[in-house]
């Protein structure tokens, strides 16, 4: 079924939005309404990180616009704007990924981490700027560390799950490209 | 192999690039709308969701029944404990229960005599919760029922007890109830025996603040908070609470509805109040540059 390489990436590329929008079902099953005074971590980001690093060519920016577009939408975040932070964010992680790719697990994990601290920021200086309504500044601070501390988690799902692994130094894809 | 490679790059770079330029700008562009004209997006979001969450009905209901299952699994050992403890409580209610039957007996025999009259304007209709907020930022439920039903924005939800919050955003077959968790939540409240009015401020804490009230002092924990139609935001004399004070010294609210379990809500229709606009006719010069005759004939017609 999916031994041609167009198909195996179509196939990544599907599993991709998938998983998100499996995330997104999780996070609105009505299990928690009373309000919690620790936040969970934003497993969508960690995933979606851990993939363009590892595998950019399976996260198109169309998937990661419209995945991050519907879950703003749905979990009443302000439209658009943490689409926004995490495409830059992302174009900015693929291009990184090479070097990523020759480096250890824990500069990966540094970069990672600082990258979800961007956003993080990032989102809340627009909102500051533009005037809106900011969530619990303790809250926000408190879900990016569990995003951060659970990136290796993500890793370690997508590779036992979805065979998600960096690409061995000089390897090449079935049309004789480097990865 | 090389120079196609080369080739290849050379028309996707751009395309991609002129494709994420496009990206950002629309993303950006939903955002400074959304800041700018907030209700027609808001309005957007509300069919958004209203065409994606019915589709996940079907399975919404039973992964939370089997959550909870597991969940409820995890708790039998306490159960032999609880049981004892239950009983002992269903012993003290049905002695309150008496109290409250003779009470309301001698309730409706005073109103009786009083020839009170209960607002029959004040139905109801009843929705399922489909889903929460999915965030930790946001209070707020999804209930199954829309403008199909006739829910309008801004009408009051309660469960079976107490008040829950409010209806904002209403889709054709879904609507968002903000709860008075929620850190947008405001309603204006009454606190019983001395009369003071207030602020519910939620601030995503199970216990809502008290805001703007003015005499502190005479309000005690344990005095019953109820809704009043200040602003005609909200019917009068729905029960909302009970004061208590927080562990940071500040008077709360721990709400009368039962937020752990909120699984079916019900609407209050809240009608709007006549308002009266002009002033008295009787007291003010009759001031018409019409003509009697003219008048006589918009009056008929």
């Amino acid at each position: 079924m999916a031994d041609s390489p167009v198909a195996q990436r179509w196939f990544g590329r599907f599993w991709f939005v998938v998983l998100a929008l499996g995330l997104i079902f999780l996070q609105l099953l009505p299990l928690q309404t009373i309000p919690r005074s620790w936040a969970p971590p934003d497993m969508m980001l960690a995933i979606t990180l851990a993939w363009v690093a590892r595998r950019p060519d399976l996260v198109p920016v169309l998937s990661i616009v419209s995945v991050f577009l519907l879950a703003d939408l749905l979990f009443l975040r302000p439209p658009g704007l943490l689409a926004f932070v995490i495409l830059v964010a992302t174009e900015f992680l693929r291009s990184r990924s090479e070097t990523l790719r020759s480096g250890s697990f824990p500069f990966e994990w540094i970069t990672v981490a600082l990258i979800i601290v961007a956003i993080t920021l990032a989102n809340r200086a627009i909102l500051a700027v533009t005037a809106t309504d900011q969530t619990p500044l303790a809250l926000g601070m408190f879900q990016m560390m569990m995003t951060v501390l659970t990136y290796p988690v993500a890793v370690l799902f997508s590779f036992l799950a979805f065979g998600i692994r960096r690409p061995a130094l000089g390897e090449v894809d079935a049309f004789g490209r480097p990865v | 192999m090389a120079r196609d490679r080369q080739t290849d790059e050379d028309y996707v770079g751009p395309i991609r690039r002129l494709l994420i330029g496009v990206l950002l700008l629309v993303l950006a562009g939903t955002f400074i709308v959304w800041r700018i004209d907030s209700p027609r997006v808001e309005r957007f979001r509300a069919a958004v969701i209203d065409r994606v969450v019915p589709n996940m009905d079907w399975a919404l209901a039973p992964v939370t029944g089997l959550i909870n299952l597991v969940a409820d699994f995890q708790s039998y050992q306490g159960l032999a404990q609880q049981n004892a403890d239950l009983r002992r409580e269903l012993q003290q209610m049905k002695a309150w229960k008496e109290a409250a039957l003779q009470l309301e007996q001698e309730n409706a025999k005073l109103r009786d005599l009083n020839n009170v009259r209960l607002d029959p304007q004040l139905t109801y209709v009843t929705g399922v919760v489909l889903t929460d907020s999915g965030s930790p930022f946001r209070q707020s439920v999804l209930l199954n029922i829309g403008s199909r039903d006739g829910i309008i924005d801004g009408w009051p939800v309660m469960d079976g007890i107490g008040l829950v919050g409010r209806i904002a955003g209403v889709g054709q077959e879904t609507s968002r109830v903000i709860l008075l968790t929620d850190t947008s939540s405001r309603v204006p409240i009454l606190v019983q025996p001395s009369g003071r009015h207030a602020i519910l401020a939620g601030d995503n804490a199970l216990d809502p603040l008290i805001d703007f009230l003015e005499d502190p002092d005479l309000v005690r924990p344990g005095d019953r908070v109820i809704s009043v139609s200040d602003g005609g935001v909200f019917p009068a004399d729905l029960l909302v609470g009970q004061v208590v004070l927080g562990p940071d010294r500040r008077l709360r609210v721990r709400l009368a509805a039962d937020y752990e379990r909120l699984e079916f809500l019900r609407v209050l229709r809240n009608q709007p109040r006549e308002a009266i606009s002009d002033q008295g006719g009787l007291l003010t010069p009759f001031t018409s540059p019409q003509s009697p005759a003219e008048q006589d004939g918009g009056g008929n017609g």
